[in-house]
């Protein structure tokens, strides 16, 4: 299997057609539930209590599992009662009455009496009055459900909130919408490993979440989500629902207070095919309703675009911005459109494709006589050397999105461009496209859409989720999509862009854009990775357990709570590739874009029965990017 | 009634801590044909026996909290000098002890079968009465005074009385409670840490010597004793100091040391024939090997049994921390 970074269905392949396969179990929590407040132990007092961290001996007959919520209670004269909850951040068993390692086989041959005890440490989350006093040892520890569950973990003062998953304990897990929808907080940051860390799928439920929770209420409508797809075809069916949906993952789903059930109003774009001069979408899993997308040279000059060419890290240091930038200026205010494919005609020279345009602009840049129009004056031949290389270097992986030779029908003059806001859920695929083509297209719809948001005013809120961030904002160096990432970071809170960031490594990712974000996840983590400061919120044996979490549980850390909450997820119930369709005639969706693509020129076979023996059925290589060789 | 604490510690000044094992009786009458003819006396291999169905280990600990002083009623004489009274003061202890039982058997391992503990004031004074304190009341125990018996030695001979009583008790509760849980009833083997005296009526006890203070045996059969391999055991024989037993030496298993290393004497009760009292050997010398401690984890090894030193430390906890019964003592003497 080459697929080192899809996300769950990958890791379960071989079961694939069968129900949930052993490496996503998010239920098991499930049968441990229980509404009884029952008493587990009592404070422990051979270890220091404090308000803030205490410890629990358990009784001989219960017992408490990491994240389990407890709480107790203590009379404070002239206060009254006051509460202190928590959640089990560490349990310890040990044996009473031995002094040596040997002793265990003595205790278990009968021969030395002894006894084992287990204590729980525990990490408080909220005490209630604020009076912070220790748990006094001898006092009696509840397992906490129902309300002292809700109040332990501020469920209860959370005015909106929208289910995470489930936590250890088979109870739903809340996020205050207050620190996702820019109120008090926005933007979220999830990290883990490829392929079992499953921060797709988990950005996904929480898109799903968040919109079909109800917390958003009359805001739902003007709520989308932009999501940039570099993992294969995998997001191109999340308008299809699960073949895999079942009445357990029906009743996990209820539990959640969500409705089973794919996106509802999703786009899809991809870039056009290499080489097709109709302008069809280069997807091969999806058949219809995946709209192409491109920008014309006219849009391109217009909105000066070039500098997104150059969206390399180390660009910024060098000497050649400055000619970028003159050229950025100098094509705006030269170029004419041509035609309604969107060529330009610049010095009366018609340009029609990108490599085109790159060799007019090299001339243009080397040529004695225009090189100070162009370039800027008093540039020297290196300068503009080291410019026309990086731009000869882009001329392939841009060709296929830079056209002047597509004819963009007349009724609808932005079929090409992607947008937001005729769908809920808007997916540009990019996995067909080089790393520098990638680079592009984020960085220029991102700066795109900031822009729309910030003449639309706030109101609306859209969810732009970026995968492999530490490709786009990485920690050293900046670059102008960075730039564009910092800038929604920073100020996307008040605009209403909320930034769903997803990393292997969030060490490599730039710092403000992280410790921007209100949310923090984590999935399965490298043990090395685990030990860096970025991860300093998480309690060492949350350390301990990233490394081996499993597919579908991730911790999620918020504001308000002291500690992440370790949360199980339901597998989606969308189609996450081909197979899992549940209904495999394709469906349009009510995408308005669609038309020029394939919906335009339907595929002739689209309508074939898929014989079983489909190859992409087996397919696991999804064509992915290769990720940085970290 | 008023009482004031002593200032030391009340280990200091004790030398007559060890008097609860009496005085060495030299005038031991020892009858040694029980099993073998003296003249015939070797070691004795172990045999092969049946397991009981649960083996009891019964120990007691005790603790000096505090010395401390009664005040006594002015004498009936008026003073010489009113101002400066004659102020009279005995001596008493203050004492915790505790016995328990530790249960080996096949089901559930070994495990803490009963555990009790007291507090008690051992004194002469007969105005004596129970110390109520914070961590608990002193029960008091008034013994007659023995103008020639050291004072000392006198309390803490009444101390030691006192825990075997509650030893006994806990024995015999410990056995009523084993058929709860599943051994045989009348399968079971108790074993006292220290002599049988006082507890020979208990049914298929053996008491459990470690120390050797006295050499009972006649000198010829001393020797041989030196010479048992570990495992090996004496034939058993008779012995009467103040009270009769059977007793047997036995060489636990151990690193070769001193001639003495790892001896034991076992004892049980005088009055059970002779073959019940070699059944006793022979089962004790299948069995408590298992049993025996490992020099690095124990200073009193071999002969420290593991299920004792457990059951020690355990009955120690019980006693409670002494540095708070100490003050409890001396908050409730200024109240």
């Amino acid at each position: 299997m080459t697929d080192t970074d899809s996300e769950p269905q990958s890791a379960d392949s071989p079961g694939r057609g069968s129900p949930p396969a052993t490496s996503w179990q998010p239920f098991a929590g499930l049968l441990t539930g229980g509404d009884a407040e029952g008493e587990v132990g009592k404070v422990a007092g051979t270890e220091d209590s404090t308000p803030l961290k205490f410890h629990i001996a358990l009784s001989p007959d219960a017992y408490l599992q990491l994240d389990d919520v407890v709480s107790t209670r203590r009379e404070i004269p002239g206060r009254g009662t006051v509460v202190t909850s928590g959640v089990v951040t560490e349990v310890v068993a040990r044996h009473e009455g031995a002094a040596f390692g040997s002793d265990v086989f003595l205790i278990a041959d009968g021969i030395l009496p002894a006894k084992v005890q287990e204590i729980a440490e525990v990490t408080t989350t909220r005490v209630e009055p604020e009076c912070y006093v220790p748990p006094r040892p001898g006092e009696v520890a509840i397992r906490a459900a129902g309300t002292a569950r809700d109040a332990a973990l501020y469920f209860d003062r959370m005015d909106a909130r929208i289910p995470a998953g489930i936590g250890r304990d088979g109870e739903p897990i809340y996020l205050n919408l207050e620190f996702l929808d820019g109120t008090r907080g926005a933007h979220v940051s999830i990290s883990g490993i490829s392929g079992v860390a499953t921060k797709t799928s988990f950005a996904l439920f929480l898109l799903h979440s968040l919109f079909t929770s109800g917390a958003l209420g009359a805001r739902a409508v003007n709520a989308k989500a932009l999501i940039f797809s570099v993992k294969g075809e995998d997001l191109l069916f999340v308008d299809q629902p699960n073949a895999r949906l079942d009445e357990t993952l029906r009743a996990a789903y209820a539990q959640l207070g969500l409705p089973a059930r794919p996106f509802s109003s999703a786009g899809f774009y991809a870039p056009p095919l290499p080489g097709d001069t109709t302008g069809r979408p280069h997807v091969t899993g999806r058949t219809s309703g995946v709209t192409a997308f491109w920008w014309t040279l006219a849009e391109f000059c217009e909105r000066e675009l070039l500098p997104y060419v150059f969206a390399d890290v180390e660009d910024e240091k060098n000497q050649y911005t400055i000619v970028v930038h003159q050229v950025t200026s100098r094509l705006r205010r030269e170029a004419q459109t041509a035609g309604s494919d969107g060529a330009v005609v610049i010095d009366g020279t018609v340009l029609r494709t990108w490599a085109e345009m790159v060799g007019f602009i090299c001339d243009k840049v080397t040529d004695d006589v225009t090189r100070p129009d162009w370039a800027g004056p008093a540039i020297g031949l290196g300068t503009v050397n080291a410019f026309v290389r990086r731009l000869r270097s882009s001329q392939r992986p841009l060709a296929p999105l830079l056209r002047g030779d597509l004819n963009t029908s007349t009724d609808r003059p932005v079929a090409h461009s992607i947008d937001t806001s005729q769908q809920q859920v808007t997916v540009v695929d990019l996995h067909n496209l080089p790393e520098r083509a990638q680079r592009f297209v984020v960085g220029v719809v991102l700066a795109a859409e900031t822009d729309r948001k910030e003449q639309a005013g706030p109101g609306g809120l859209l969810c732009t989720m970026v995968d492999e961030l530490n490709k786009y904002a990485p920690r050293e160096g900046s670059s102008p999509i960075k730039d564009v990432l910092l800038d929604i970071a920073e100020r996307g809170r008040s605009l209403g862009i909320i930034l769903i960031g997803a990393q292997q490594t969030a060490s490599e990712v730039e710092r403000r854009i992280v410790s921007n974000s209100s949310i923090k996840i984590v999935g399965r983590l490298d043990a090395a990775e685990a030990s860096r400061p970025e991860y300093g919120f998480l309690p060492v044996s949350q350390r301990q357990r990233a490394t081996l979490a499993r597919p579908g549980t991730m911790f999620v850390s918020q504001p308000e709570i002291p500690v992440p909450l370790a949360v199980e997820f339901p597998f989606p119930a969308w189609a996450t590739r081909l197979s899992e369709v549940a209904d495999p005639t394709p469906t349009g969706t009510s995408a308005a874009g669609q038309a020029t693509g394939s919906a335009a020129r339907p595929d002739p076979f689209s309508r074939l029965p898929r014989p079983e023996s489909d190859p992409w059925l087996g397919d696991t290589d999804d064509g992915a990017i290769d990720e940085p060789p970290y | 009634m008023r009482f004031h604490v002593d200032g030391w510690d009340p280990t200091y000044g004790s030398s007559v801590e060890n008097a609860e094992n009496g005085i060495a009786d030299s005038t031991a009458k020892v009858t040694p044909h029980i099993e073998l003819a003296p003249a015939d006396w070797k070691p004795i291999s172990p045999s092969q026996v049946s397991a009981p169905g649960a083996v009891l280990f019964v120990d007691g600990v005790r603790r000096i909290e505090a010395r401390i002083w009664i005040e006594q009623p002015p004498s009936v004489e008026p003073a010489s000098s009113p101002g400066n009274a004659v102020r009279d003061a005995r001596m008493a202890l203050c004492a915790s002890y505790a016995a328990g039982t530790v249960c080996c058997c096949p089901d559930r391992g070994a495990h803490l079968l009963t555990i009790d503990y007291r507090r008690g004031l051992f004194t002469t004074a007969t105005n004596a009465a129970d110390v109520p304190t914070t961590a608990g009341t002193y029960k008091a125990t008034i013994t007659a005074d023995e103008q020639d018996q050291n004072l000392a030695v006198l309390l803490s001979t009444a101390l030691q009385r006192q825990l075997t009583d509650l030893e006994v008790l806990v024995a015999t509760h410990a056995r009523t409670t084993l058929t709860s849980h599943g051994v045989p009833e009348d399968s079971d083997l108790l074993v006292v840490d220290g002599p049988l005296r006082g507890r020979t009526h208990l049914p298929r006890a053996l008491g459990f010597i470690k120390s050797h203070r006295t050499a009972y045996l006649p000198p010829d059969l001393h020797t041989m004793i030196a010479t048992l391999a570990p495992g090996e055991r004496s034939p058993v024989f008779l012995m009467g100091t103040s009270w009769d037993r059977h007793a047997w030496y036995l060489r636990l298993p151990c690193t070769p040391g001193a001639p003495w290393a790892g001896v034991v004497r076992l004892e049980c009760a005088a009055d059970i024939p002779a073959s019940a009292a070699i059944e006793l050997a022979n089962l004790s010398q299948a069995l408590l090997p298992r049993y025996a401690s490992i020099e690095y984890k124990d200073t009193r090894a071999p002969q420290n049994l593991v299920p004792v030193a457990g059951l020690e430390r355990e009955l120690r906890r019980h006693l409670g921390n002494p540095i708070l019964l100490s003050r409890a003592l001396r908050v409730a003497s200024a109240s």
